[in-house]
């Protein structure tokens, strides 16, 4: 069983205790407007491609055979006529161009993630990330599996907008799920990400059940999230969950938007939608004042 | 009153109001300024000053130091005692005949301040005068009557303060504590700090610059008693301990080639195991932990000893101090050193007592000679190996060329042996006795070095127990880099010749910009846990130590070997020619045993566990590995955790020596433009730390580059 992989990352330490190593996997059910990893959105590979690396010696021209690479002035990517066979990517010196998720095997992954074993006192371990892992439910399923048969501690970042029947399965691989929760208005939910926050509540309820340790993640977006409804909405979900370990808020960063760049969409990073200090402390006030351990 | 932090956290205040501003004026420069006020004693009314010998003018010199330096008593300070001359920044004995320095002093080494602080310098003169008896008419009269003469300049410079301290009423504490010590044995902690402290103050004076060692060994049991006995209380045990490191940031502007000050190799190590096996670790330890995160003194570079059973409380601990950043807070892996210095020679107990030369390099404190010989492995491999890339250079296959390299590394490392041999009277190959010849006077250090007087030979002359010179060899990671390209483009991939390579290089890759980025990019190179080039630094460093043992039994010195370069890719960076991995000309070199600046993409973990793939406990004086951290990756709880587990991953890995540094590359620029908003900033420089802005442009821009990738 294969997976699709757009990035290992070594060394991180924000998601989840200790040192991880983070597996980020392809494929997103999830359109949000403010999405921090668009390459990781559509389930199919692509090519990326970074335009200050070119060095315009069009070795990757010569080695398509799609015509894709062409050159009006600057160095432009037809993507429609790109099938991700990464010929190019090899040929080009300055690794300007890559493929952004290649094939692992479960055997792949745990290689890497094998490597910095000795680092992962004091609960660290791997991290399943993405996009939204449980779209490649039975490999991702598989991956916890042998993560724990190797004595990994594993946590998952979600979406929660997964098969309930792969969650059900992944709550006995899994130490800690890092589980989204992006709006608590559903209609701004179906705005901003395109799906109803409905399925993803059940869900958190379904492993709730199941006995998950839980922590929650909620992004902050100015002007969309941040009002005392949602905080306190947030705090009602938050003490409903027996085996919970806290909650995070994720203020809105802007970065999301040069990555897209090399993907050829439009910038979608939008300044306004960073939210102020002040902000910040109101919502983590409300939230403790109603008991939620956050940070 | 800011105390600067790189991550921007709160520092938290334990300290009296009145020992933060003190802290606070001694940051800023108030008393290094005053120091450079009066740079050095005038011998120049000395008559026949130049007939005499040069022991007697160094004891002249001494002499007339202790009589006449400043003496400075700081307001509110709790322990006395100065080092109040310019020049001994300056590296030199701070008295001038004509003008010049009369004499060049002693660093990179830790003194035996245990046997001042239990017995007193009064049982130092005891033996000095036992020793002159000894040697009286014989040719080691003149050092015996040299230890007299220097001991008579130390109670000298001591009576002073005695005098100055007398009548001053809020500094009651500080005259009682210096009518016992330094000269008899300190029977309680404040006692015993202001012995360490008088001592090194005079030693210092005098202009050498001797390390601290293991002060939570040497302070540790006087505490425990006094709070035991209730004559002291935690708090109070602190602020005095507190005024040591404030005192300690007297010296400024080192000039050392604008390398930034607060750098005079006076490095303290705290915890790690005792010659019987027992933790040293106590209160103490956590004392100078505090008072290094509350105040931010970075002139005291501070390394922790761990090991396999370090405690948890302690490694938080010290996480949740280098976080601020500023390069404060080392580590050394105990269980490698000590297997290191047993394999090279020394008894597990005395390898245990391990400090260091007051730097990072690795000795046995109060018993060693060190000194070391610094050299470029890429310009080896470039100027030797292929001959500054001349036309015909060539090998049939890499192993070809790698043997030729380590028989190049070999015939270095035996010239080290040969420049070091002038020294010595009698060749003492056949039967291990060497005799030096005399090197200049060293007396007011080798007074505090164990064997020297009882010897009659001074520190520089064999008098210590052991005496070493440590090859260091520097430029390790692109000469590793350099080999590993080759290997790749001609030998393996075949993509042109060794000669056309060559040919490029010598051309700084002129026209070649393709080939040169492909170099750059497509390989990983070491840094990235990659087995295949970590394999060629392993085996170079495994050849490059055991080139190093054969000149055991050779030399009156022993040759352990170190990888270092302390900066000096800085100045080796500008003639080196273009490397094989892409590197052109003039392009920053890497430092220590770190990867190549721009090539490691894989992380701290990544870094760790391609150096510790060495067998390091090979290198008996040390390996440095820096290791520079964002403030976000090591932010929060979470931020804890991951150092905790650095630290734990480094040690069970077999790691030698890691400074890590929490950076933030846009705070240093700021500096940069607006020196006089940061005069208190630090960063780890090598061995040691610097105020930022006392760093000169090449070497601020050198961290920030270093801070950027
Ligand atoms: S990935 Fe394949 S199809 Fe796409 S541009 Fe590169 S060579 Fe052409
Ligand atoms: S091969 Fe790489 S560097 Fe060359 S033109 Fe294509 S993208 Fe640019």
């Amino acid at each position: 069983m294969k997976l699709r992989v757009t990035e290992i990352q070594r060394f991180c330490m924000h998601d989840g205790p200790g040192i991880r190593t983070t597996v980020f996997l392809k494929g997103c059910p999830l359109r949000c407007a403010w999405c921090h990893n668009p390459e990781t959105q559509k389930l199919k590979s692509e090519l990326i491609f970074y335009p200050n690396k070119c060095i315009g010696c069009a070795a990757c021209k010569t080695s398509c055979g799609n015509g894709v690479h062409v050159w009006s002035e600057t160095h432009l990517i037809d993507r429609v006529a790109c099938i991700s066979c990464g010929n190019c990517v090899e040929n080009c010196p300055t690794s300007a161009l890559e493929i952004c998720g290649s094939e692992y095997t479960v055997k792949d992954v745990l290689s890497i993630v094998e490597k910095d074993r000795v680092f992962y006192s004091e609960g660290g371990g791997v991290t399943l990330s993405g996009g939204e892992p449980f779209v490649q439910g039975d490999s991702v399923i598989e991956l916890l599996r042998a993560c724990k048969e190797a004595g990994l501690s594993t946590a998952v970042e979600t979406c929660g907008y997964a098969d309930p029947c792969v969650l059900r399965e992944a709550v006995k691989f899994v130490d800690l799920f890092l589980w989204d929760i992006k709006d608590t208005d559903d209609k701004r939910h179906k705005q901003y990400t395109g799906v109803s926050n409905k399925k993803i509540l059940e869900n958190l309820s379904v492993i709730n059940e199941l006995g998950a340790r839980i922590r929650l993640r909620c992004i902050l977006v100015n002007g969309v999230n941040t009002d005392k409804t949602h905080y306190k909405e947030l705090a009602v979900i938050a003490k409903k969950i027996n085996n919970f370990d806290r909650l995070e808020l994720i203020p809105y960063h802007a970065y999301g938007g040069t990555k897209s760049v090399f993907l050829g969409f439009a910038d979608s990073g939008r300044v306004e939608w960073i939210p102020t200090e002040q902000q910040i402390q109101e919502a983590k006030m409300i939230l403790r004042s109603e008991g939620v351990n956050v940070i | 009153m800011k105390f600067y932090t790189q991550n921007g956290g709160k520092r938290p205040i334990r300290l009296s109001k009145q020992t933060r501003q003190f802290a606070y004026e001694s940051l800023e420069r108030k008393y290094g300024l005053d120091t450079l006020k009066t740079n050095s004693i005038s011998l120049d009314n000395n008559e026949n000053y130049s007939a005499f010998s040069a022991l007697e003018k160094y004891d002249i010199a001494i002499l007339k130091i202790a009589e006449e330096a400043p003496i400075r008593v700081c307001e509110g300070e709790k322990i006395s005692g100065a080092a109040t001359l310019g020049f001994a920044i300056k590296h030199a004995v701070p008295a001038t005949y004509n003008g010049t320095p009369v004499c060049s002093s002693i660093s990179h080494l830790t003194v035996d301040f245990e046997t001042v602080l239990k017995e007193g310098v009064n049982s130092i003169k005891i033996k000095a005068e036992e020793a002159y008896e000894k040697y009286r008419t014989t040719e080691k009269e003149a050092f015996s009557k040299s230890c007299l003469n220097c001991i008579r300049a130390f109670e000298i410079w001591h009576r002073r303060y005695l005098d100055a301290l007398r009548d001053l009423s809020e500094y009651k504490a500080n005259y009682e504590n210096l009518t016992h010590v330094p000269f008899e044995p300190a029977k309680s902690f404040y006692e015993a700090v202001q012995s360490l402290w008088f001592t090194f103050a005079f030693i210092r004076l005098c202009g050498n610059w001797p390390g601290i060692g293991r002060i939570d060994y040497l302070l540790g049991d006087y505490l425990k008693k006094d709070l035991e006995n209730g004559t002291l209380s935690l708090n109070e045990a602190r602020e005095i301990l507190a005024h040591f490191f404030i005192k300690g940031c007297e010296w400024v502007n080192g000039q050392f080639i604008g390398s930034g000050d607060a750098q005079h190799y006076q490095n303290i190590v705290l915890a790690g195991i005792d010659e019987n096996g027992i933790e040293v670790t106590n209160e103490v330890t956590y004392l100078v932990l505090d008072i290094l995160e509350e105040l931010g003194i970075s002139d005291f570079p501070t390394t922790v000893r761990l090991n396999k059973n370090t405690d948890e409380k302690l490694l938080r601990r010290v996480a949740e101090v280098m976080r601020f950043g500023g390069g404060m807070l080392a580590i050394y892996n105990e269980d490698l050193i000590i297997e290191a210095l047993v394999k090279d020679g020394y008894s597990e107990r005395e390898a245990r007592k391990f400090a260091n030369d007051g730097c990072w390099e690795v000795q046995i404190p109060g018993k060693t000679f060190f000194a070391y010989y610094p050299f470029d492995a890429l310009q080896l491999l470039q100027k030797k190996t292929l001959s500054c890339y001349a036309e015909g250079v060539d090998f049939p296959d890499f192993e070809a060329l790698y043997s030729a390299y380590t028989s190049d590394l070999h015939a270095q490392v035996e010239e080290f042996r040969v420049k070091q041999s002038v020294k010595f009277v009698t060749d003492g190959t056949h039967n291990g006795t060497w005799i030096w010849k005399p090197q200049p006077p060293c007396t007011v250090i080798s007074l505090f070095e164990r064997d020297c007087i009882e010897k009659g030979l001074s520190y520089s002359e064999g008098g210590p127990v052991y005496n070493l010179i440590s090859p260091h060899i520097g430029g390790l990671s692109d000469v590793v880099n350099s080999l590993y390209a080759i290997k790749k483009l001609v030998y393996e991939e075949k993509r042109l010749t060794l000669p056309e390579l060559l040919r490029i290089l010598k051309h700084n890759w002129e026209g070649e910009e393709a080939l040169r980025q492909f170099a750059l990019n497509r390989y990983v190179y070491y840094g990235n846990d990659n087995d295949e080039v970590d394999a060629i630094a392993s085996r170079l460093l495994s050849d490059f130590a055991d080139a190093c043992a054969s000149l055991r039994g050779r030399s009156g010195y022993a040759f352990p070997g170190g990888v270092s370069t302390f900066g000096r890719q800085l100045e080796w960076s500008s003639t080196r020619l273009a490397a094989p991995h892409g590197r052109r000309m003039g392009e920053v070199l890497a430092a220590n045993a770190s990867p190549t600046p721009g090539t490691d993409r894989e992380g701290a973990t990544a870094i760790i566990r391609s150096y510790c793939k060495a067998d390091l406990s090979k290198l008996a004086t040390g390996a440095a590995l820096d290791l520079k951290l964002l403030p976000s990756s090591v932010a929060g709880e979470d931020g804890i955790q991951a150092l905790v587990a650095l630290m734990r991953g480094f040690v069970s890995l077999g790691g030698f020596f890691m400074q890590p540094d929490v950076v933030d590359a846009a705070l240093l620029r700021e500096a940069q433009a607006h020196p006089e908003n940061y005069q208190t900033l630090s960063v780890r420089v090598s061995g040691w730390n610097a105020r930022f802005v006392t760093l000169n442009k090449e070497w601020q821009d050198m961290v920030i580059e270093q801070n950027e990738h």
